[in-house]
């Protein structure tokens, strides 16, 4: 894995002995992270084991009961997160596109007051589906037409459009065929300004991370260092 | 046109045999409700009993604050029902929901009552109570369909309304897709019963005016004026329900609190 030179950088994910519980199940348990800026990590371990709850603790989706989560050195509040969201892309597991075609997913976000300067992102769409083999035709397609890894590429699309410096990835290549696959990984490294933080049963394939955090597997009672 | 004529006690006795029909239907096709249907006869005939009584007192005395107070309990038993309905949390979503009810009862009411009845006191017995009736009622219809449809949209749909807000949407804005389909789910009854009015059905309002004693002409009046406060009424209980009962409903970082439904066990 490729170490970079980080001091001095701004820490633009950072999780600090989180802790998350689910009713009577922790689901995380002293959980720390720390992304500068530029740098990118794999996030791995079995299912269940908190993967994606790290996300949603990034997003705000799910309230840690213990520890603190900062982007960009920020402190994430109920004051503060609807700013901070402005600053990460994510893409979901099994994204959920909503209703209408792909260029309507594709368009939708462009209609938030947040995102009114970047109106014009979308004239890149064509560039993009070039780029992760995706026919131009199904701009046109119904969302619930498309296939799990056509789903997957349009969400990816959709986030590099928002021209945000953090990604957050969960499992954005399980449904690709090898060469769809290998663009979006070519495409994910050169990107060498973002930080990205990227959920994968396969960091072997993430070569260009500079960690590979590894959440243990007891579902009751997970965390890592 | 003559006054309507009372109905003796043993008159509306009679009228009990007519659910000979439908407990034979039920009988005859061993359809498991025939104790439920029991029970809401006796529920029925109880209540319009208790309320008969209570409504003559109220019309004899015509007081401004006891027909405001009767208004405001209906509104209350309606605002508990509509919680209930919903599967939500009754502390969580009753007040601002009473909040909701009142405006879409009162606003309607008021302006049927003073604007184009041209009563001076707002809410006289005569009119107010039955009038407040048919638009809470029909506000009771919409916002079961309304509440329940927003809040459960978003729960079945919890993963495309949490990608909104993480590509950059405000709560508003985030909720806005929910609150155009909740309202368009709890308008479509009345617009489809306006299309539809004195061709399909005589409608309520109509009929009692007519067997009030009231002309055809002034009956059709009277009930165009309803449908609109109804529509009207339905409308912004709707709205004002959905934006109200959010306040309470989600969490400081945009996302459904799943506290607020009873069942929180369902996902």
């Amino acid at each position: 894995m490729r170490r970079t030179e980080t001091a001095g950088l701004t820490a633009a994910l950072e999780a600090r002995d989180v802790q998350v519980r689910f009713g009577e199940q922790a689901v995380l348990r002293a959980f720390s992270l720390l992304l500068r800026a530029g740098e990118k990590a794999v996030l791995t371990g079995p299912s269940g084991c908190g993967k994606s709850t790290v996300f949603r603790c990034f997003l705000g989706f799910a309230t840690p009961e213990a520890g603190s989560i900062r982007i960009d050195d920020t402190e994430l509040t109920a004051g503060t997160v609807w700013r901070l969201r402005q600053r990460v892309a994510y893409v979901a597991q099994e994204p959920d596109l909503g209703v209408g075609t792909a260029a309507e997913a594709i368009e939708r976000p462009f209609h938030f007051r947040a995102n009114a300067h970047l109106r014009r992102n979308p004239d890149r769409v064509p560039e993009l589906f070039e780029r992760f083999h995706l026919d131009r035709d199904l701009l046109h397609k119904d969302v619930g037409a498309l296939s799990g890894g056509e789903k997957q590429r349009v969400a990816l699309i959709s986030a590099i459009l928002l021209d945000r410096p953090i990604f957050l990835l969960d499992e954005v290549t399980s449904a690709l065929d090898r060469a769809s696959k290998q663009a979006v990984v070519d495409y994910l490294r050169s990107r060498q300004d973002a930080t990205m933080l990227m959920v994968a049963h396969d960091p072997e394939a993430f070569s260009f991370v500079s960690q590979v955090v590894t959440l243990p597997g007891n579902p009751k009672m997970a965390g890592a260092a | 046109m003559n006054r309507i004529v009372d109905i003796g006690v043993w008159q509306l006795a009679a009228a009990y045999l007519l659910l000979a029909f439908p407990f034979a239907i039920m009988l005859w096709y061993r359809i498991p409700m025939i104790g439920e249907t029991a029970m809401s006869l006796v529920r029925m005939t109880v209540q319009l009993i208790l309320v008969g009584l209570y409504l003559q007192i109220i019309f004899r005395l015509n007081i401004l604050w006891l027909n405001a107070l009767w208004l405001v309990v209906m509104v209350t038993v309606a605002d508990v029902s509509i919680v209930r309905s919903c599967s939500l949390r009754l502390g969580r979503i009753a007040l601002p929901l009473f909040v909701a009810l009142i405006a879409g009862t009162s606003i309607p009411l008021l302006l049927f009552t003073g604007l184009i009845l041209r009563r001076t006191n707002l809410l006289d017995a005569q009119y107010a109570i039955p009038i407040g009736g048919m638009i809470l009622g029909n506000c009771l219809r919409a916002d079961i369909v309304g509440i329940r449809t927003f809040y459960e949209s978003i729960r079945s749909t919890e993963k495309a309304y949490l990608q909104s807000l993480a590509q950059g949407a405000s709560l508003h804005e985030a909720i806005r897709p929910y609150v155009r389909k909740a309202t368009q789910a709890a308008l479509a009854p009345t617009v489809a019963t306006m299309a539809t009015i004195g061709i399909v059905a005589l409608p309520g309002m109509m009929t009692g005016a007519i067997l009030g004693g009231a002309g055809p002409v002034t009956a059709i009046k009277y009930q165009i004026a309803i449908m609109i406060s109804i529509f009207s009424g339905t409308a912004i209980t709707v709205a004002l329900g959905i934006r109200l009962t959010t306040r309470n409903s989600f969490t400081g970082y945009g996302a459904l609190d799943a506290t607020v439904f009873r069942d929180r066990s369902k996902k």
